[in-house]
């Protein structure tokens, strides 16, 4: 059964200084959040505590519904996969799997069985009786996963569980803990600082910066709706128009685009792929880089005193020292709110939409 | 076992001969009635030796020193675990004063150890029991098992057991099935190297002891006056000693 968590004004200071400075999160019950944010945002600091490894200083975490103050970790029916899979080398891979329920009491030849069920699960049906010490890096994630599933958790944390392995099994194991937590609907929350990983792991993203969460949406919001320029920058948005918007338009280098809300001061900000070239643009640039990417080309055009980056189709892009006109759609112009000047130290998380 | 090269070999084979080679003339010795020089092969072989160490205070003393040993080595490691894991997880701010205390022992010989120890002994009426005798050796293992079962304990092992806590061990299902595993062949090595210590201490033995026959103690005074006898109390000595090795040898690589 899964539960609904959260955590209200947590204060952690691991180490005397704090980490967490009054955060507050929630996850519905079955929901699959992702905690991105850049190292030493706290993202694994906020792991231990949710899972008890780590004391509050303040605050409070809830996990459906009851209080986990003076809960015992191993009490805490919080599974956590760490970043290292954390096997014990001197039990087979079905024993290591079995651990909770040996925990728990089940008799040998059943928790056998049940741990041989949860592997094929994650896809590890023929390495049954192997020791970990003789794995790869990502099957023994799997059977740290496997075990995590075995105490049938009602919460599952994962803290950075592809930061260890190469893209390929990347890929294969994020598809796995989707597939596990749709199949469940098991509340889980997941770390990583990568912000591509964040979108694909994701239902709903919650960012964090210096220790509070200052974004927390669908995916697709924290890319495009940016609550802030720390967020935006985060989420790789540099295209920021600083300045004051007159009659519907904000003046960049010279000439005037259209920028939607209300007159006043502004930021606004615009992903770099939906940038776009138009030779007839009144917006003129000279293109100062342009950089072979693989998928795309960045292009970086210095407009007058502001820099717009692009990210065009491979092919398309123009050469460095090239003049273009550059489009900024309207509707794909972002205007931070409080002409963005809501900081990541300053407010409460915001958290669009949702339960 | 993989193969090995025979350079390899050829220093295990001369490392064994030079351990075997002083123990099998300890043997020879010890059932020589008569061997005079020059002679390569004893003249009379017999048992004079083994009946002569066992008539005299040999027994007792070979009970007192395992008493002694055994315990000595069982309050030792429960005394080093706790210390060992705050040094090895260094948990301490400034842990140089602290191990340099512990470490002490280990720097002085243990008769001044000994010899500082009977001064307090005489006054707590400690002096030639076995309790004293025990305290005694525990002030000079409890180094020696500390510093071994130290390296055992950091990064790994605590990873290990917060990952069982969070899959729902109790304390002592995490001592059992995840600590004691983790940290079985230090625990093993700091086991042997605790009885081993007690086992053929002599210098604090001869301060603290008195009258209590130890078996160190009851083996030297033989060495000059009577070789055979001497080398049959050295095979009793060896005994218990050759057991422990081997017993912590299979400890550290079979399961508990």
């Amino acid at each position: 059964m899964s539960s609904h968590l959260e955590c209200l004004d947590v204060t952690v200071s691991p180490d005397g200084a704090p980490v967490l400075r009054g955060l507050c999160l929630e996850v519905a019950a079955g929901e699959r959040t992702v905690l991105v944010g850049p190292s030493g945002a706290g993202k694994t600091t906020l792991l231990r505590a949710i899972a008890g490894l780590a004391s509050l200083d303040a605050g409070d975490i809830r996990l459906g519904g009851r209080s986990l103050r003076g809960v015992a970790t191993h009490r805490r029916r919080i599974a956590v996969v760490f970043q290292e899979p954390r096997l014990l080398p001197h039990l087979d891979v079905t024993d290591n799997v079995a651990l909770p329920l040996r925990a728990a009491g089940v008799r040998k030849a059943q928790r056998r069985a049940l741990a041989r069920m949860r592997l094929s699960e994650v896809g590890l049906a023929g390495l049954v009786d192997r020791r970990p010490p003789g794995l790869s890096g990502g099957e023994q994630q799997r059977v740290a996963l496997a075990r995590a599933l075995c105490a049938e958790p009602d919460l599952l944390l994962l803290d950075e569980p592809l930061a260890s392995l190469d893209p390929n099994r990347r890929e294969e194991l994020r598809r796995l803990v989707v597939r596990v937590q749709r199949e469940r609907e098991l509340t889980t929350l997941i770390v990583t600082h990568d912000r591509t990983e964040a979108a694909q792991l994701g239902e709903r993203i919650a960012l964090m910066l210096e220790g509070r969460i200052v974004q927390h949406d669908e995916p697709r919001k924290l890319f495009e709706q940016p609550v802030s320029a720390a967020v935006a920058r985060f989420f790789g948005v540099r295209n920021l128009l600083h300045g004051t918007v007159r009659a519907g338009r904000l003046e960049v280098a010279g000439t005037e685009v259209a920028v939607p809300g209300p007159d006043g001061s502004a930021i606004v900000a615009i992903r770099p792929e939906h940038v776009r070239l138009d030779g007839g643009s009144p917006l003129r640039g000279t293109v100062v880089e342009a950089v072979y990417s693989g998928s795309h080309v960045r292009v970086v055009i210095q407009c007058g005193d502001q820099r717009i980056e692009a990210q065009l189709p491979v092919g398309e892009g123009p050469r460095a020292g090239e003049e273009v006109g550059v489009e900024l759609s309207l509707h794909r112009l972002w205007r931070l709110p409080d002409g963005g000047t809501v900081r990541a130290s300053a407010g409460p998380a915001l958290r669009a939409g949702g339960p | 076992m993989t193969e090995r090269s025979s350079p390899c070999r050829l220093v295990a084979a001369a490392l064994a001969a030079a351990f075997a080679l002083p123990i099998g003339v300890l043997v020879v010795r010890a059932f020589a009635d008569a061997w005079r020089a020059p002679a390569v092969i004893p003249q009379r072989w017999g048992l004079r030796g083994l009946r002569e160490a066992l008539s005299g205070m040999a027994l007792d003393a070979f009970a007192n020193s395992l008493i002694v040993a055994i315990v000595v080595t069982v309050v030792a490691v429960a005394l080093a675990w706790p210390a060992a894991r705050v040094l090895g997880e260094r948990r301490l701010r400034h842990p140089a004063l602290p191990f340099l205390v512990l470490a002490l022992p280990l720097l002085v010989p243990s008769y001044a150890t000994g010899a500082g120890l009977t001064q307090w002994f005489l006054r707590l009426g400690l002096v030639d029991a076995l309790p004293g005798l025990a305290l005694a050796h525990l002030v000079i293992v409890l180094p020696y098992v500390t510093v071994v079962l130290l390296s055992a304990f950091g990064p790994p092992v605590t990873a290990l057991e917060e990952m069982a806590c969070s899959q729902g061990l109790t304390a002592l299902q995490r001592l059992r099935w995840v600590t004691l595993p983790a940290v079985r062949p230090s625990l093993a090595a700091a086991v042997l190297l605790g009885f081993l210590v007690s086992w053929s201490e002599y210098g604090s033995s001869l301060a603290v002891g008195g009258g209590r026959p130890m078996l160190p103690l009851v083996l030297l005074p033989f060495v000059r006056s009577d070789p055979q006898v001497a080398s049959a109390l050295s095979l009793l000595f060896l005994a218990p000693a050759v057991a422990a090795l081997v017993l912590a040898a299979r400890a550290a690589r079979s399961p508990l």
